[in-house]
């Protein structure tokens, strides 16, 4: 009984295909789904911007494919650990609000020692987060060594929002929305 | 005797009959049931009574009538494919299109080399070698062109906004891609048809031709793939600004490199595995001898251009790094780091499979024993290069085994999941999988020249050193900074190429003149290594399925990335389970195809029908 | 490295080399060995995973080994016809007949017969505090803070040693009960907790954080962790809603006195 050799080649065809497969299956499985398209009320409190700012840079912001939180060793792009600290303090003057805001505007503005440039513009594609969204993010990081306080009304150097006057003090805006966020939340400088 | 076999004729036939038979009614009972009453035909009556059905079906009719001229035309973004859905559909048509055109465009570039040599040296076995390959072009040509087609009525149906958007950003190259598929056609054609009714120097002109625009139209149609990848020469709205740039854009060059070094190792094997399908039918000794060497011949084309294919992927990595870093990260760290795991364990196969295959191919000189010996240091460099490879970068543990870990990253293990020891582990394993193309080389064989050796100290030096070398470098990348490891890649490169060329140039010297201690006896092969052929065909096709849907499902939810967004339900980025298992049935596609393409090629040494009736048994003694 | 056993698959392959083992055998002791090194050998055992992973990569390079020439191929198919065929050992092929299904089995079963075990979320025990907290409508700075009546204890000591007794108080109404008598984290609610409480006597525990950082951590509880160190996922509560925040700083002050530790200085502000 000799099995013919165009079976058994077929054979050898069917099971290393199979086994490739195969392999496929053993590595972890995950559908990655394209970003959602989530509406940002304007009366967001500040508590609600870092739980979205969280989600976004897990999620459609990509940040986390490159930074980590908590890591140390061989790093290919800085740790986000305690980076509130560092971003209030680094340029004498500036804001931790302006600094994030630069950093994600014009990402190759500050490049920390040791590493490459390489970050991609956020308000741009194909990250293309908008300037609410950006906020989350700046309140997300906010919260990593540092007390969140920015709020949608919040105005840098990048953004303007809609009523509210460039870097006006006073927190609250008039008339665009009524805010039901806690009051008296201290403006972008500090 | 009569009798049994009607018997068993009678076993045969009733259950097919019955088979039938229920098939019958089954096809009777439906079309009853379809039936609707209709009224037996009558002369038409002066009147015609509407009973209320059918003023009912009058109304439904006329309704149905309005709201379809009401509708307004809409312009469609998508189309669904039927069962599968569009995605799964144009991904395995473009597959196999890719496939058979690597195979069309890869043919031709070695078989005018071999036909060169042929030429140059007179020696016809070459001729006849490049013939062959030639002969499973034509129907491999019209495969191509046909899915080719396919793809392109596709694209139109089912994602007509954004061909549309190709249109506009390509409608001067499409004309031209046209025409240069004609050319192909021409050259092709006169090529094959024309074997040896030319001068040989006018048949390898059209050869060379032949090569000229095929590698054109890969070119163009390369530069359409890499727009979408890398979209330039476009304002940020996507309006056109420069065809030019638009079709030099980052990753074009590196996609027509990387693709022509591949087209030419996959069609390499694809040969290969045509070589020993023949081999293994092969009746004579003459024609097991004739076919081993065409495998070898094959296999050694498909190694050869191997080799370099790693560097050529890493330019084109680092062109996607420098075009966006998020798509490069999405690459190697997001959603596609797991890929390059399985991608890790199909390139370890295929080094292994091509090194037992030329230790294999030891056996065919009498007394290669003493180079026999090395073969498992060879085989311990490849394991543990393998293994490097293979180690994910975040391994995948139960938390009973993370506790004991201390932590998600294994204390030793974690130090090879890096690129540092993975750029080092693939440098050597091309290193090793050369020395063993050296050693194999020289069996049966001894240096005469009065310096061989201080030669082949010369050669032991430079190997050692360049793998220390790479070694060293892949160990210093722990100690520096992001900045500067990056740059360690490419002394690690050079170190392994510049020792490649040397030895090389040292060994061609070394043997020039060698005395030879045994023959090579061609067909002296076990069947085992022709299926090790055949399965490093499939892997390398495997390979390719796998790191074409890499290239293509980087760009995730993007059409053109950043400028024409997917909106369609397969926007989604699936698991690379799903990935494998389609890649795995394109690939068993291939197969069945190219299987035809085979079988077809050797229905040419068939003798005729009519010659074959007269001798019934001549084939099967 | 587990040093012992590399020595003993060492050792073995030593025996193996004078006793002149034949092609099968060595195929067979380097599988095994190779795959003891992997699953015992290493002080951080390897994962299961990588160790199928590395066992197949071994499994594909001993089978291209042993059929890479005519003579490895006669030497390994040689024992193995003859174990096949022989008449003698034709209870043996039997028995092998059955093991193979046999063992198929057991693997199965202990690969199903896992304890189901929770999905692991890596935690960070210390993370990083924020710059400063408000508590009781009063804004705390974490930095350059520090325990306001830890000077009392030069200044005025009677005063100090009120506080800690305060503290002391405070401690054995609240806190025992997880934190244990003598604050080895062994109060009587410790076996329905995970993760357990800190153990204070541990000379690595409070003596490396800032009295600042116990402050934030026994006024905002499990609830007040930062995202990477999984809030809500321990039983400590906030505490700023039961106690001032005096009691507060007098417990911190208890806890150090009583375990005999002195808080972390607080470091100098250090430029970039």
């Amino acid at each position: 009984m000799t099995i013919p050799h165009s079976v058994r080649i077929a054979g050898l065809v069917l099971v290393t295909t199979a086994f490739y497969g195969y392999v496929g299956q053993l590595v972890p499985q995950r559908e990655v789904q394209p970003p959602t398209e989530t509406v940002l009320r304007a009366d967001m409190t500040t508590a609600d911007m870092v739980k979205v700012g969280g989600e976004l840079m897990v999620g459609k912001g990509l940040c986390m494919t490159c930074h980590t939180i908590g890591k140390s060793g061989a790093l290919r792009f800085p740790d986000l650990e305690g980076v509130a600290t560092r971003a209030s303090t680094r340029i004498p003057g500036m804001s931790e609000i302006e600094y994030f805001a630069k950093s994600l505007y014009a990402p190759d503005s500050f490049i920390v020692a040791g590493f490459n440039p390489g970050m991609p513009v956020i308000n741009k594609p194909p990250i293309g987060l908008t300037d609410q969204e950006i906020l989350c993010v700046i309140a997300f990081l906010q919260t990593l060594g540092g007390t969140p306080t920015v709020t949608l009304q919040t105005s840098h150097a990048y953004y303007t929002p809609p009523g509210g006057a460039p870097a006006a003090p006073g927190g609250a805006p008039t008339n665009a929305t009524p805010t039901n966020t806690t009051p008296a939340q201290a403006p972008v400088t500090r | 005797m009569n009798g049994l076999s009607n018997r068993k004729l009678l076993f045969v036939l009733g259950p097919v009959t019955g088979l039938v038979m229920f098939g019958a009614v089954l096809v009777i009972a439906t079309f009853l049931t379809n039936r609707e009453y209709t009224q037996p035909y009558r002369a038409p009556a002066a009147v015609v009574d509407t009973t209320p059905r059918a003023a009912g079906l009058e109304a439904e009719r006329t309704a149905a009538e309005a709201t379809a001229r009401a509708t307004p035309y809409v312009e469609a973004e998508y189309r669904a494919f039927p069962v599968v859905g569009s995605r799964v559909a144009i991904w395995a048509v473009a597959q196999l299109h890719l496939l058979f055109a690597a195979f069309v465009l890869a043919v031709p570039i070695f078989a005018v080399l071999i036909e060169a040599i042929g030429y140059k040296t007179g020696d016809k076995r070459y001729d006849r070698l490049a013939y062959e390959f030639t002969k499973l072009l034509s129907v491999s040509f019209s495969l191509t062109a046909t899915f080719g087609a396919a793809l392109t009525f596709m694209l139109i149906i089912l994602y007509p906004k954004f061909t549309n958007y190709m249109m506009s950003v390509f409608s001067p190259t499409f004309l031209p891609y046209v025409g240069l598929f004609f050319a192909e056609a021409f050259f092709l054609y006169t090529y094959y048809y024309g074997w040896g009714k030319f001068h040989p120097l006018v048949h390898l002109a059209l050869g060379i031709g032949l090569n000229i625009v095929g590698t054109a139209i890969m070119f163009i149609a390369n530069a359409w793939l890499t727009f979408m990848m890398s979209p330039n020469g476009i304002s940020d709205a996507g309006a056109l600004i420069s065809v030019w740039e638009a079709i030099y854009n980052f990753t074009w060059m590196p996609i027509n490199v990387h693709r022509v070094i591949a087209n030419v190792a996959f069609g390499g094997s694809v040969a290969a595995a045509y070589a020993a399908f023949k081999f293994l039918q092969a009746t004579t000794d003459e024609e097991r001898a004739h076919y081993d060497w065409m495998g070898y011949i094959g296999n050694f084309v498909a190694i050869i251009a191997f080799l370099p294919l790693p560097f050529a992927g890493y330019w084109l990595a680092k062109e996607i790094y420098a075009y966006s870093q998020t798509l490069g990260l999405t690459m190697m760290g997001g959603a596609f780091s797991w890929l390059f795991i399985i991608q890790a364990v199909l390139i370890g196969n295929l080094f292994l499979g091509a090194n037992y295959y030329l230790w294999l191919g030891m056996g065919r000189v009498k007394g290669a024993q003493p180079v026999q010996k090395f073969v498992k240091y060879l085989l311990i460099a490849i394991a543990i290069c393998f293994m490097v490879w293979a180690t994910p970068r975040s391994i995948i543990a139960t938390v009973a085994e993370i506790r004991s870990m201390g932590g998600s990253s294994h204390p030793i293990l974690g130090f090879l999941g890096v690129m540092s020891a993975k750029n080092t582990a693939v440098n050597i394993l091309i290193l090793t999988t050369y020395m063993s193309f050296l050693l194999y080389r020289r069996t049966g064989k001894t240096a005469t020249v009065a310096w061989a050796k201080t030669g082949h100290t010369a050669q032991l030096l430079i190997f050692a050193s360049a793998a220390i070398f790479v070694i060293f470098l892949g160990v210093y990348g722990y100690f520096v900074e992001a900045s500067v490891r990056i740059g360690l890649s490419v002394p690690q490169v050079s170190a392994v190429l510049f020792a490649m060329v040397a030895i090389t140039a040292i060994d061609y010297f070394l043997y020039r003149r060698p005395k030879m201690t045994a023959d090579v006896r061609w067909g002296h092969m076990p069947a085992i290594s022709q299926y090790v052929l055949i399965f490093i065909a499939v892997t390398f096709t495997w390979l390719m399925g796998l790191m074409g849907y890499v290239r293509s499902g980087l760009r995730q939810h993007w059409h053109v990335y950043g400028v024409i967004r997917d909106t369609s339900p397969d926007a989604f980025t699936p698991t690379l389970g799903f990935a494998t298992q389609v890649v795995s049935v394109t690939v068993l596609a291939f197969f069945l195809l190219i299987g035809f393409v085979f079988w077809l090629a050797s229905l040419h040494d068939l003798p005729d029908f009519d010659q074959r009736s007269s001798h019934p048994h001549e084939r099967s003694s | 490295m587990n040093i012992p056993v590399v020595l003993a698959v060492a050792a073995v392959f030593t025996f193996l080399r004078f006793r002149r083992a034949n092609l099968l055998v060595w195929a067979g002791a380097w599988w095994v060995g190779l795959y003891v090194i992997f699953r015992f050998g290493f002080s951080a055992p390897i994962p299961a995973s990588v160790v199928s992973l590395y066992m197949g990569i071994v499994s594909i390079a001993i089978l291209a080994y042993v059929s890479s020439s005519e003579q490895r191929r006669e030497e390994i198919s040689g024992p193995l016809i003859r174990f096949m065929t022989d008449k003698r050992y034709t209870a043996l092929l039997g028995a092998t007949v059955v093991a193979i299904p046999a063992l198929a089995a057991a693997n199965v079963y202990v690969q199903m017969n896992v304890p189901l075990e929770p999905p692991l979320f890596p935690r960070t025990v210390h993370p990083a505090s924020p710059t400063e907290i408000t508590v009781h409508d009063k804004k705390i700075d974490l930095d350059a803070g520090e325990n306001p009546f830890l000077e009392l204890a030069v200044s005025h000591p009677e005063e100090f040693r009120k506080h800690v007794e305060n503290g002391r108080r405070v401690y054995y109404q609240n806190c025992v009960f997880c934190h244990g008598d003598n604050m080895t984290a062994n109060g009587m609610f410790v076996h329905g907790l995970d993760p357990i409480p800190t153990n204070f006597a541990d000379q690595g525990a409070i003596s490396i954080l800032r009295d600042t950082y116990l402050f934030w951590r026994i006024s905002k509880g499990g609830p007040g962790l930062p995202e990477e160190a999984a809030p809500w996922d321990t039983a400590m509560p906030a505490w700023e809603k039961f106690l001032t925040e005096e009691e507060i700083w007098d417990t911190i002050l208890f806890l150090y006195e009583f375990t005999g530790q002195k808080p972390r200085a607080r470091e100098e502000v250090h430029t970039q």
